[in-house]
């Protein structure tokens, strides 16, 4: 191929991927409240008014329990049903698995919609819990993917010499898949928490009142250009990079 | 694999499959069902009608189809953006290549939100575009045109969706045996031969996939053209959140639902025919 009109291109497309967000997490330590380059002075003082910010600290607790219990949550049913998928090679399977991953491929606004009007259909109070079952639903297809796609590679003649030789299913489970397939059960998981902690549409039709991070900062957005935005979307960024970043790690030290 | 274990693996599935069924099939359903019930006294009346989609066709085809259209230039935009990024991180040199990949997995999970508000520093009144070329005496007044308008929408939506659009290019592309491509390069074939006949048909699926995971998120999208949009150009996602806020009319809003996922259905329809008969491999002479 081409590098020389490759690399231009390539670099290009980079810069304008990654310079959006560098100037926006720059921003949250500018001094001056007014948003351009070059930056005067640096501060952590948006991030001091932004924890005063009422609602700030219940925001960041829901946000991180809904991300925890969502993480686990889809990966225990997601994993299960990989296994179940991909070990048995019954008829069902090509029916299953499109079905399964459907939700990804519905907007999530019209996710959200069909969420809040079946919630509010069977009369259920809006909260937490529905923030939860709605995306545990919408991010399980990821985690199926992730570890059919690793449990099709997997080499089963391992599992079948440990069966023949009288292992019983949750040993040969326990001793020979899992600590396998560990990694890529961990790094679906975190890449679930990111997506979780991230995700704005599908929660703000679904959490009734209460507030997660992305939800408070849209809050702030409605009303204006505020600094404490910038430390919001910081933390929020800081947060799903850290967790995409060790998801990438465990998973790639596989492949 | 006997039946035995057959059942359990199938039964190993189970409570994805139950959740699936009853809180996405359901609720889906449920959803399509309302949109041929009807509203009277804000009450939904279990009356079928077809009326919602009339309504829907008869009153917002501005709105759908300027959705659509827009939805279609950002698809198209991110898969070629995509197509020469992933083409980029595959065939440079492989330092070059991680560090593009590490940029596009880095924004992939840069936030939905933080983006858009991004754009808005960026390209707004008091934005780092206007400060910048005012402090540079190019310009008195900041140009207001940056932002609210569909060129902003269009920009946020391309720099949202193209990480996730590189992914299953680059997948197709690194699929890609290197060996025949040195071989047609022996035989004297052209770089853009090569990548015309080799390269390209084998990643049309990943051009597809791509393409279509943009253009149903960008039709679906509700917050950009609130954020970042202009009056006169609204988006079907804004009429659509409307039904259920302050209008109250689900039926009608679900039946925008449903015609936008109708009219972007067609659109890939079309796109996979089209694309078929382009990407066919060519005969030898």
């Amino acid at each position: 191929m081409n590098s020389r009109l490759l690399a231009p291109l390539g670099v290009t497309i980079g810069l304008f991927m990654i310079a959006p967000l560098l100037v926006m997490l720059l921003f949250a330590f500018s001094s001056s409240s007014l948003l351009k380059l070059p930056i005067e002075g640096l501060t952590l003082h948006w991030f001091a008014a932004l924890t005063e910010t009422q609602g700030f600290y219940p925001s960041l607790v829901n946000s991180l329990l809904i991300a925890l219990t969502v993480g686990a949550a889809s990966t225990v049913i997601g994993t299960l049903a990989a296994f179940g998928l991909t070990a048995g090679r019954h008829r069902l399977r090509n029916v299953s698995m499109p079905v399964l991953v459907l939700p990804l491929l519905v907007p999530p606004l019209v996710l959200g919609i069909v969420f809040l009007s079946y919630f509010s259909g069977l009369g259920f109070r809006l909260g937490l819990h529905t923030t939860i079952i709605a995306q545990t639903v919408t991010l399980q297809p990821i985690v199926i993917l992730i570890l059919a796609s690793r449990l099709a590679g997997f080499d089963w003649a391992t599992v079948d010499s440990a069966r023949d030789l009288g292992a019983a299913p949750w040993r040969i489970f326990i001793d020979i898949i899992f600590p396998i397939i560990r990694p890529t059960i961990l790094g679906a998981a975190l890449i679930v928490m990111a997506l979780s902690l991230d995700d704005f549409i599908i929660t703000i039709f679904t959490i009734g009142g209460e507030n997660t991070l992305p939800t408070l900062l849209w809050g702030m957005m409605r009303k204006g250009v505020d600094p404490r935005m910038n430390a919001c979307a910081f933390i929020l960024v800081s947060l799903t990079l850290l967790m995409g970043g060790l998801a990438l790690r465990l998973t790639r030290t596989r492949n | 694999m006997t039946t035995d274990t057959a059942k359990t693996s199938l039964g190993l599935a189970l409570p994805a499959l139950g959740l699936n069924a009853f809180l996405f099939i359901l609720p889906l359903g449920y959803f399509f069902v309302v949109s041929f019930l009807q509203v009277k006294a804000y009450q939904i009346a279990l009356s079928p009608t077809f009326g919602n989609y009339a309504r829907a066709l008869r009153e917002y085809p501005d709105a759908l189809l300027s959705t659509l259209g827009l939805a279609f230039i950002v698809a198209i935009l991110v898969t070629l953006l995509g197509l020469a990024y992933a083409l980029a991180c595959r065939f440079l040199k492989e330092s070059w290549g991680n560090l593009l990949l590490a940029i596009a997995l880095i924004t992939l999970f840069g936030g939905y939100l933080a983006k858009l508000y991004a754009w808005r520093t960026i390209l707004g009144g008091n934005g780092i575009v206007n400060s910048g070329l005012m402090e540079l005496g190019l310009i008195g007044e900041p140009i207001t045109a940056l932002l609210y308008n569909d060129f902003a929408v269009i920009l946020a939506l391309t720099h949202y969706t193209l990480p996730l659009a590189i992914l299953p290019i680059y997948g197709a592309l690194k699929a890609v045996d290197d060996l025949p491509i040195a071989a047609a390069r022996d035989l004297g074939a052209s770089g853009w031969r090569v990548f015309c006949d080799i390269v390209l048909p084998q990643c049309a699926q990943g051009l597809f996939s791509a393409f279509a995971l943009t253009l149903l998120f960008v039709a679906g999208d509700a917050i950009a053209p609130r954020l970042l949009g202009g009056t006169s150009s609204t988006m079907i996602g804004v009429f659509i959140q409307n039904q259920f806020g302050f209008r109250v009319n689900a039926p009608l809003g679900s039946a925008l639902a449903f015609t936008m996922i109708a009219g972007s259905a067609l659109i890939l329809i079309a796109v996979a025919f089209l694309g078929n008969r382009a990407l066919r491999p060519r005969s030898a002479l």
